[in-house]
């Protein structure tokens, strides 16, 4: 097999079960990081249709207390630990090598090996549903003391806290992977200041993680000697400190929040260009932006903390607001692409907008949230649901969308449909604003967040219901999706090599790519080698 | 003027409907105005951001659609443009932040001498209110919530810890919450303005009854609070004014 492969380079999906499972080519790993982190989509998707419905009107019995915490639990950690970091990473890993245009990763071995460490991670995490006492019901933060032994008996957490932990192992060696690949493998020519914007936000982001995942590592491992082997870090009561671990995790966790959105601003601007048909705008700037964004958050994790009275709540203010300038900054330069520009409206594209429109109603709540006085009020509320949702759901997972869209006849050859792919966009862009927007009232009303009931209170049955109906709407529309994924595989139509008019060097090549990428490069003396190759009458001076 | 009054609200909610403001509860404490104020200020720069930028993504898609297969002018840059987008928000954020370091100070202050001082302890899954200098001490269940007894008026020192894991202390209609956590007294001072009943809950997840950790805050006349502390807590001689808000 594997030797009929090198005659016929373009036939990847022929491989066997086997060969995926043994491959170390950076393509079939970022597939499986992907469609793994798809398939937790669906699981946490279906998992936040429990929530809704419980939450559907007041006093609902679905499910009761400890079953509630453990699917928001898993929820919460799922989307973000096995779904939008993975396939942010499982993009990058298909992407990288062929933007720069290398071969592979630098490290072929180790890639194959995070994901399989992150496939475990995935399976550690959701077998806690196995054991006496469930899962980790603790939520996604994991708070001690209520995460230690003495509160959280069973071995759910246990598992919880080990498949982070691998989870962040994975990570932090793809970090690695990441920087040296891009650092020590550009073609000639592939200059820094000409990698596409997509690679350089996955600088930016690979440097976060190398800063922010050993807190992560270091706190789990501290709960789990406090839980196993006598530990005391967080145990009041014999001079440790629950407030070490709010730091600690937050240390990791804020910055987390910008892994799963950098390399989505990339992906943005990577659409909205070849969809306005002109070059991006503003290139050093934006990534000038991700550099002071990656910055700026390693500094503003106390602002999970401010209510409880023992940080300076003014510096973390200041340096929170702060980061709305260079995300202030991307916003124009991605207007400044559209601007006089000759736009067409592809599915990639719709979902480029929508993830601007969501977004910024999630940066302008963000903005408010970083406001001591007004997270009093809205802290640990359905306002923050709705937040961080618009930033997570209207901003990652719309993007997830778009690079679906935009990559999928790259990846497997195959064209998705774009009359399917619109009405996809519809219903998830209306489901959503109808499921989060509502829960901005519910939150400045009084609805806190992680309750499994509530009281017949006014107005909150009609609007926790909206919210409910929203999801459904939502629900409809990945159901679109897959059937446009299903009916796209099946299809025998090959797709194009180049179907958008794109400009990075991915573009180049055949669809799907041969196993070793490329038979050839163009000149690269841009950040857009393909569209300088194939319009040279166009080529700019300048910028490059 | 009872019309003129609905009239003025019924605007002010339209135009405040947009992030949130729409539904925030008066504000019953004189802290409660401040943070009011904070939320009106960030909602008004927060529309008028969302405007400018949701018509800045907009117009494009409606002005510059491909007409035909040339392609436009292949600009990138304009360094001029970029320096103003970046100072105009930065202006912006001093601005914001300038408002939040002055009402945050306002809130936080802790007077010298509060009127009455109150020891708040969380529990899983409920609450222990002790008055202090009195013999007073309130202990709710989660299906017995516990009473939150405050004058009117005059100021409320609570300090507050938890025995276990962590909660927090919200009253919606205060706009406020700290959080409750063993090892760290939590200080602040609360001066209701208006008699009436408020609901108040716990805020962070603690487990199991988390949803079933509230309480009512019960503000009375100082008449009435004189009254209350003399019978030792008993809410018999309480007067049966105000509402549950
Ligand atoms: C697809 C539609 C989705 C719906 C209907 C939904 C719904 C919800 C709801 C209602 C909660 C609050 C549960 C509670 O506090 O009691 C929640 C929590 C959460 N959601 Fe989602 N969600 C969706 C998608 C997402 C996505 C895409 C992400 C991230 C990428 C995400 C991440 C989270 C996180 C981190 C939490 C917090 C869990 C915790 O409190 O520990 N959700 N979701
Ligand atoms: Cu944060
Ligand atoms: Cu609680």
């Amino acid at each position: 097999m594997s030797r009929a492969i090198t005659t016929a380079p373009s036939s990847l999906a022929h491989h066997g079960i086997i060969e995926w499972l043994t491959s170390t080519d950076h393509k079939h790993v970022g597939i499986l990081y992907m469609c793994t982190g798809i398939f937790y989509f669906l699981v946490a998707g279906l998992l936040a249709l429990v929530i809704r419905a419980q939450l559907s009107q007041p006093e609902m019995t679905l499910v009761g207390p400890h079953q509630y915490a453990q699917i928001f639990t898993l929820h919460g950690t799922a989307m973000i630990f096995l779904f939008v970091v993975p396939f942010a990473l499982g993009l990058a890993n298909f992407l990288i090598p062929l933007q720069i245009g290398a071969p592979d990763m630098a490290f072929p071995r180790l890639n194959a090996f995070t994901y399989w460490l992150f496939f475990f991670a995935g399976l550690t995490i959701f077998s806690g549903a196995l054991v006496n006492g469930g899962a980790a019901a603790t939520g996604w933060y994991a708070y001690a003391p209520l995460s230690e032994i003495s509160v959280s008996t069973g071995g759910g957490q246990d598992l919880w806290i080990v498949g982070l932990l691998m989870s962040s192992i994975s990570g932090i060696l793809t970090a690695v992977n990441f920087i040296t690949t891009i650092f020590l493998y550009r073609a000639p020519g592939m200059t820094m200041w000409r990698l596409p914007i997509f690679t350089w936000e996955m600088v930016a982001t690979s440097l976060l993680i190398l800063m922010a995942f050993p807190s992560l590592a270091a706190v789990l491992a501290m709960l789990f000697i406090d839980r196993h082997f006598g530990g005391k870090f967080f145990d009041a009561t014999a001079g440790g400190n629950p407030v070490l671990y709010q730091h600690l995790f937050w240390f990791f966790g804020h910055p987390e929040v910008y892994i799963m959105i950098l390399p989505f601003f990339g992906v943005i601007s990577e659409i909205i260009p070849v969809f306005s048909r002109k070059p991006i705008f503003g290139y050093t700037g934006l990534v000038l932006s991700a550099f002071a964004i990656a910055g700026l958050s390693m500094g503003v994790w106390a602002h999970h903390m401010f209510t409880t009275g023992v940080v300076t709540n003014a510096f973390f203010a200041a340096v929170s607001f702060l980061i709305a300038v260079p995300t202030g900054v991307k916003f124009f330069n991605w207007v400044g692409t559209m601007w006089r520009g000759s736009i067409v409206f592809t599915t990639p594209m719709l979902f480029a907008i929508g993830f601007m429109l969501n977004f910024l109603i999630g940066g302008i709540t963000g903005v408010m949230v970083a406001s001591p006085p007004i997270d009093f009020q809205a802290k640990d509320s359905y306002f923050l649901v709705s937040h961080f949702h618009y930033v997570l759901g209207g901003g990652s997972l719309f993007a997830i969308f778009g690079a679906i869209y935009f990559w999928f006849p790259k990846v497997f050859g195959k064209m998705l449909s774009e009359r399917l792919g619109m009405s996809c966009f519809w219903l998830l862009f209306i489901g959503f604003n109808t499921t989060f927007f509502v829960m901005q009232f519910l939150g400045v009303m009084g609805m806190p967040r992680r309750i499994y009931t509530y009281p017949a209170l006014p107005g909150w049955g009609t609007l926790n219901l909206i919210a409910s109906i929203g999801s459904l709407i939502m629900a409809v529309g990945v159901l679109v999706f897959v059937w446009d994924v299903v009916t796209a595989s099946l299809s025998r139509k090959h797709a194009p090599d180049d179907p958008w008019g794109g400009y990075s060097l991915e573009w180049w090549t055949t669809s799907p790519p041969p196993e070793y990428n490329f038979t050839s490069l163009p000149p690269i003396r841009s950040e857009r080698p393909v569209f300088d190759a194939k319009h040279p009458e166009l080529v700019r001076s300048g910028n490059s | 003027m009872r019309s003129a009054r609905t009239l003025l609200a019924t605007s002010l909610l339209l135009c405040t409907a947009g992030c949130g403001v729409y539904a925030l509860p008066a504000g019953a404490t004189t802290q409660a105005q401040v943070l009011r104020q904070d939320w009106m200020v960030f909602t008004l720069a927060g529309l008028f951001v969302a405007v400018v930028v949701f018509g800045l993504i907009l117009f494009p898609l409606f002005v510059w659609r491909r007409r035909s297969n040339d392609y436009p002018v292949q600009f990138s840059q304009n360094s001029k443009l970029e320096l103003i987008y970046t100072i105009i928000p930065l202006l912006m954020v001093i601005a914001l932040f300038a408002v939040t370091y002055r009402d945050e100070i306002i809130v936080e202050h802790l007077g010298a001498h509060p009127a009455n001082t109150v020891d708040v302890l969380a529990f899983q899954w409920s609450w222990r209110f002790h008055y202090v200098g009195t013999a007073i001490n309130i202990v709710g269940m989660p299906n017995a919530p516990p009473q939150l007894v405050l004058p009117v008026d005059e100021t409320t020192r609570i300090n507050l810890t938890s025995s276990d894991v962590n909660h927090e202390f919200w009253v919606p209609a205060f706009l406020f919450k700290r959080d409750a956590i063993a090892g760290v007294k939590n200080s602040f001072d609360l001066r209701p303005i208006r008699v009436g009943v408020y609901l108040g809950r716990c805020a962070e997840f603690c487990g199991f009854d988390h949803a079933l950790m509230t309480f009512t805050v019960r503000v009375v006349s100082q008449a009435d609070y004189a009254r209350w502390l003399r019978a030792g807590g008993s809410s018999i001689v309480l007067s049966s004014e105000g509402a549950t808000l």
